[in-house]
């Protein structure tokens, strides 16, 4: 065996690797119809071990169980799911992560913190679609059918080669292991098809559904950004997610297919919205909540991202309460974080919807300015706004 | 399950550990049990809950993948059950096996819960802390020193069971591909190429027994029944003879616990 050789065959082995041209929407057709349940016996055994992983997930104590907010996301799936739009169960689990994930019986989970960086429906609905699609397009049996053809394949071809080398008189050792990588990537190739099947599949359903697609690649420029500016202030390099060892395409290359899906997915003349107003009237009760959990990450590059995404729609006073939050928190004063958490929540506290904390951290730092009058009035508002406050006591004492 | 997205795949993980060549296994069956240092196997009239007895079987796919079979699961749990029930009558024990959470009267579905994911956390710290190596000082000479406190005991109170009983038993067969590859690979043994254990099918059952008054977890104990060789087998969990012998393997033979047999040795 020549060292050529064993090169062509390794670039062989590679060029599985390589990223293949964008799927296009037209092409996603639903593979499923209203009330699927599966026939083939390997479908019923991934099924069956799906009954108590849902009834797992239905009891979790991490789920919010909020009648509004999950009949909301309901409502959406039922809107975007297709033709399996009624069968498909979603739930909410308080996770301050950007993710949400479809299991092969139809249910999914979305994370809370995807609602923190959705900034409309059409955004949510786009996300949500995502997941349909993995439905629609049966990923889950046809990847595992995937797994399976190409490991009998690989060990078939590894024992074969053993035994023809053994017979021949030559060591195919080397070979095997070649084609074992290849065998990984090719697995790994597949897995970043169907995410961008289904991202292709997203951008059909919300767009039949009168929502505009192109928020679909929005969320991924956001995502982008999020994540370097928190790589930014930890004074890292954002990893940019290439590689033949990932199962989902780049945040970039799913951005730019997204892009050019809505272009192609958009009907000339009809109308497409983004509904924020409904939006933001719905998750609002749990804004708050969602802010909170974010800021307690301490991951200050990523948690001003999103409030400066969010504040594009308009600043108000619980975005500036929590921008001052994710300073107070970070606390390093040899860079500034006690001045910049002070005047965020003096700007806070301007707007009529701001927290009774804004109000509390307002007094507080006005306090540690000797500004003692003033903060004796800032301190009074709090009071007057959660009289029963468990720290009442000690600012009735401190405002005399 | 397909997330939004991932930093690190771990969908393809079993394709991987597949590929990789799976795991060394003893061809053999192995058990070990450990006890509380005061218990007294359970006999004469009491009640035993089995709380959802956690039951799979697979077939083993030539490239060395599980395939999960409904049919077969179902086999098996009804087998098990079965089994259970004749050896628990068998000593005396009255026995209700709970399938779902919303079956036990006086209890809601998120009790039960709790108590199952107690449970599992606390299982998981024994087999780390008995079986996979990391013993700790602090338990040693203890036997089994784990509990589940106050909930389980509320759970005793609440519905009169003496003991609670988890059980996991997950089973494989090989499929007809996967012998074919070992036969290959003993075939190749007559031209230099030997390779007939290429790994068979693997049983692995375990179950941790709680006592209801105290809380404590009082016995625990694994069976790991694996094969080198696709097509030769230890057991089966889909006949009623193979479960009956799973059951007999796993709780078959419960010891007392350390100061319990040695105060039967000194008498």
């Amino acid at each position: 065996m020549s060292r050529r050789s064993l090169f062509f065959a390794g670039a062989a082995a590679m060029s599985c690797g390589v990223a293949q041209a964008r799927i296009r929407p037209a092409d996603m057709v639903p593979l499923v119809g209203a009330g699927f349940t599966p026939t083939d016996r390997d479908e019923i055994g991934l099924w069956k071990e799906m009954d108590r992983v849902e009834e797992e997930i239905a009891s979790s104590n991490l789920l919010i169980r909020d009648r509004e907010i999950t009949g909301y996301l309901k409502d959406i799936i039922g809107t975007v799911g297709g033709p399996a739009a009624k069968d498909f169960r979603i739930y909410l689990a308080r996770i301050p992560d950007f993710n949400a994930m479809m299991f092969p019986t139809g249910f999914a989970v979305v994370f809370s913190g995807l609602l923190l960086r959705m900034r409309n429906e059409a955004q949510l609905a786009g996300v949500i679609a995502h997941e349909s699609g993995h439905f629609l397009r049966r990923h889950m049996i046809r990847s595992w059918r995937d797994q399976r053809r190409k490991t009998d394949i690989f060990s078939i071809g590894a024992m074969l080669a053993g035994i023809g080398g053994a017979g021949a008189g030559v060591y195919l050792g080397n070979y095997v292991q070649l084609a074992q990588l290849g065998t990984i990537l090719t697995l790994f190739q597949y897995s970043r098809d169907m995410e961008a099947e289904a991202d292709a599949m997203g951008a059909k359903l919300i767009a039949e559904a009168g929502y505009d697609p192109m928020e679909m690649s929005t969320i991924w420029q956001q995502l982008i950004g999020e994540e370097q500016a928190s790589a930014h202030y930890r004074g890292k390099r954002r990893d940019r997610g290439y590689s033949l060892f990932a199962t989902h395409p780049a945040d970039e290359a799913r951005m730019a297919d997204l892009k050019a899906d809505a272009v192609e997915v958009r009907v000339p003349g009809k109308t497409y919205d983004n509904r924020r107003d409904r939006y933001l009237a719905t998750i609002g009760p749990i804004r708050p909540m969602l802010l909170d959990d974010q800021v307690k990450l301490n991951d200050p590059g990523a948690s001003q991202y999103l409030i400066d995404t969010l504040a594009q729609d308009g600043w108000n006073g619980l975005l500036r309460f929590y921008e001052g939050e994710v300073w107070r928190l970070r606390n390093r004063h040899a860079l500034g974080d006690d001045v910049r958490a002070a005047q965020s929540y003096a700007a806070a506290v301007v707007y009529p919807d701001a927290p009774a904390d804004a109000w509390r951290w307002h007094g507080i730092s006005l306090l540690k300015e000797g500004r003692t009058g003033e903060a004796k009035s800032a301190l009074s508002h709090y009071l007057k706004m959660k009289p029963d406050a468990p720290d009442a006591a000690w600012v009735r004492q401190t405002i005399g | 399950m397909r997330p939004l997205r991932v930093k690190f795949g771990m969908r393809s993980a079993a394709a991987l550990l597949a590929l990789a060549g799976g795991l060394a296994l003893g061809g053999c069956v192995q058990t070990r049990q450990y006890a509380d240092l005061q218990f007294s196997p359970p006999q004469g009239a009491y009640k035993l809950l089995v709380l959802r007895p956690d039951v799979t079987v697979g077939s083993l796919t030539t490239g060395g993948m599980i395939e999960p079979r409904a049919d077969w699961t179902e086999q098996a749990r009804s087998s098990i059950v079965a089994a259970l029930r004749a050896q628990q009558a068998a000593r005396g024990g009255q026995v209700t096996v709970i399938e779902h959470r919303d079956e036990l009267p006086g209890v809601s579905v998120q009790e039960l819960a709790d108590i199952e994911r107690l449970n599992f956390a606390v299982d998981q710290a024994i087999v780390q802390h008995k079986y996979l190596g990391d013993y700790l000082p602090t338990k040693r000479g203890k036997g089994l020193d784990w509990t589940l406190g106050a909930d389980a005991v509320r759970l005793g109170q609440k519905t009169g069971y003496d003991y609670a009983l988890f059980l996991h038993a997950e089973d494989q067969v090989a499929s007809g591909g996967r012998i074919a590859l070992g036969v290959l690979g003993f075939a190749g043994c007559f031209i230099g190429f030997c390779a007939p254990t290429v790994g068979g099918s693997e049983q692995l059952d375990y179950a941790s027994l709680v006592d209801l008054k105290t809380g404590e977890v009082v016995w625990f104990n694994v069976v790991d029944a694996a094969s080198q060789v696709p097509g030769i087998r230890f057991g089966d969990l889909r006949t009623p003879e193979g479960a009956a012998q799973m059951v007999e393997r796993l709780l078959g033979r419960m010891k007392p616990g350390a100061a319990v047999r040695a105060a039967q040795a000194k008498r």
